[in-house]
């Protein structure tokens, strides 16, 4: 009798569960076997791949580099240059090694300026990798398309202004954020165009974008952002406040008076450190009048105006505001009594008032 | 004899760093290229260089670890330049404050960092 033969014995003689528990381990065995085998074939192809890469990734520097160092003296494309691009385009028909092109520029792109910078957006002009990120903004697949503008945007592409504007209302937000940038790293405020007919949110964070694109530009002549202080999109009035805060836009000194009474709190927030920073001494006229149908926030957000824009004929309605029922309001009144007249704040000292007042005025009596 | 002054540039960006190789090269320096902070301090103590080239995010050991080890473990006073990325302003004034001697915020313009490099070594 063979080993065989003992075994599958043994095995019928078994009770079902240790039957099942023989199969269930076998296969287990078995599993973890051709797992093994996966992740080995698995490693070598990544590894082959990352090899691959790197081999390619080194001839194509090499190449960018000698594209780079090869200028003509005289201007235009210098022979050994021609090369180069002669290279690159056999290359980018392939998938995989175009991206790598691709991925080298950008990687090159990014870290330097100058005239090498402007060089690197020639090549990629000259080897007609524009086409095949244009390409992507015909892609069904929505991550396609924020990937190709964003390299149009990276490499400057103008001249696809028209392809990329037709994704600007995209239900997709990464798409539309991409089509924003693009518009505003390339056309600056010309590329703020877009604001005009925007009906959907732009984050903080957009925000920040935009302003550090728009900053980085020489021409800081703004156009006329009348237009989006009175959009019925809250985001653009608040972007559109930023803008104003940071250019300096007293001329729309009118139209931030009428957005006193916007219905956003958000945008009444941010129009105050607008009206504070631009000096704007005529709004308080208009807030002290209605002050008290005013909520709590704008309240405090006067006061703080106040506190940087007061003078001695506030006196009076900030006396009045001295006992204010809210705490933060009651400091403000007196920390902004104490500057514009000492004298009147230090008469509240003889007044028997209740402890807390006390309390404050020692505070802001030493502070 | 080589009397080639000699540069450790302590880059990730393998691009860049053969960019500047060979410009630097051009201008007549020699080039020690290290992947990371763990390569470029190797160098330093290898070839004690005359001047420092270190972009501040790497990997494995960062920019700001290369210049408090030259100063602090080291003790030399060989000048370094930093690279910085938009956004690392702490990490600048961390380098400056460990001891380094110049820094350039990318993206920079190769030509003015030669200018630097030149005006450093003389």
């Amino acid at each position: 009798m063979n080993k065989f033969q003992v075994f599958f014995n043994y095995f019928d003689r078994e009770p079902i569960i240790i039957q099942l528990v023989w199969m269930l381990s076998c296969l287990l065995f078995v599993a973890i076997i051709v797992l093994i085998i996966y992740i080995k074939f698995l490693r070598k192809h990544l590894r082959d791949k990352e090899e691959l890469i790197a081999k390619f990734s080194e001839k194509n520097e090499l190449l960018l580099i000698t594209y780079l160092y090869a200028e003509n003296e005289e201007g235009g494309v210098s022979s050994e240059q021609q090369i180069v691009i002669n290279k690159l385009k056999r290359g980018i028909a392939n998938k995989f090694k175009r991206e790598i092109i691709v991925s080298s520029l950008l990687k090159l792109r990014n870290e330097i300026s100058g005239e090498m910078a402007e060089a690197i957006q020639d090549l990629y002009a000259q080897i007609t990798l524009k086409n095949f990120a244009l390409a992507k903004l015909k892609n069904k697949k929505w991550d396609r398309i924020a990937a190709g503008i964003r390299e149009l945007t990276l490499f400057h592409v103008k001249d696809a202004h028209d392809e990329v504007i037709k994704h600007v209302s995209h239900p997709k937000k990464e798409v539309r954020k991409e089509v924003q940038l693009y518009l505003v790293s390339l056309f600056n405020f010309d590329g703020l165009i877009f604001l005009n007919d925007l009906k959907t949110p732009l984050s903080e964070w957009d925000q920040i974008q935009f302003l550090g694109e728009l900053q980085k530009i020489e021409n800081q002549q703004i156009p006329d952002i009348s237009l989006w202080l009175k959009s019925t999109n809250d985001y653009v009035v608040i972007f559109a406040l930023k803008l104003a805060k940071i250019y300096n836009q007293f001329e729309m000194k009118d139209v931030l008076i009428e957005l006193l009474s916007h219905k956003s709190e958000k945008v009444r927030s941010e129009l105050f450190l607008v009206l504070s920073h631009l000096y704007i001494v005529e709004a308080k006229d208009i807030l002290k009048n209605n002050f008290s149908e005013r909520d709590k926030e704008d309240q405090l957000a006067f006061f703080e105006l106040l506190d940087n824009l007061a003078d001695n004929n506030d006196e009076d309605f900030i006396v009045e505001h001295t006992h204010h029922e809210n705490f933060e309001i009651k400091l403000l009144a007196l920390k902004i009594l104490k500057n514009l007249n000492i004298d009147k704040f230090r008469s509240f000292d003889l007044i028997p008032p209740e402890s807390e007042f006390v309390k404050i005025i020692k505070f802001l009596e030493n502070n | 004899m080589n009397d080639k002054k000699k540069i450790v540039l302590a880059e990730d960006n393998s691009t860049l760093s053969l960019l500047l190789k060979f410009r630097l090269e051009k201008e007549g320096y020699e080039i020690l290229i290290a992947a990371d902070g763990k390569e470029a301090i190797e160098k330093i103590e290898q070839h004690n260089p005359d001047l420092i080239l270190t972009d501040i995010m790497m990997p494995f050991v960062s920019g700001l670890e290369v210049i408090s080890y030259v100063r602090n473990e080291l003790k030399i006073q060989t000048p370094i330049i930093v690279f910085s990325a938009a956004g690392q302003e702490e990490m600048v004034l961390k380098a400056f404050n460990l001891g380094a001697n110049d820094f350039m915020g990318k993206p920079f313009s190769p030509n003015e960092l030669v200018i630097r490099i030149k005006r450093i070594l003389g």
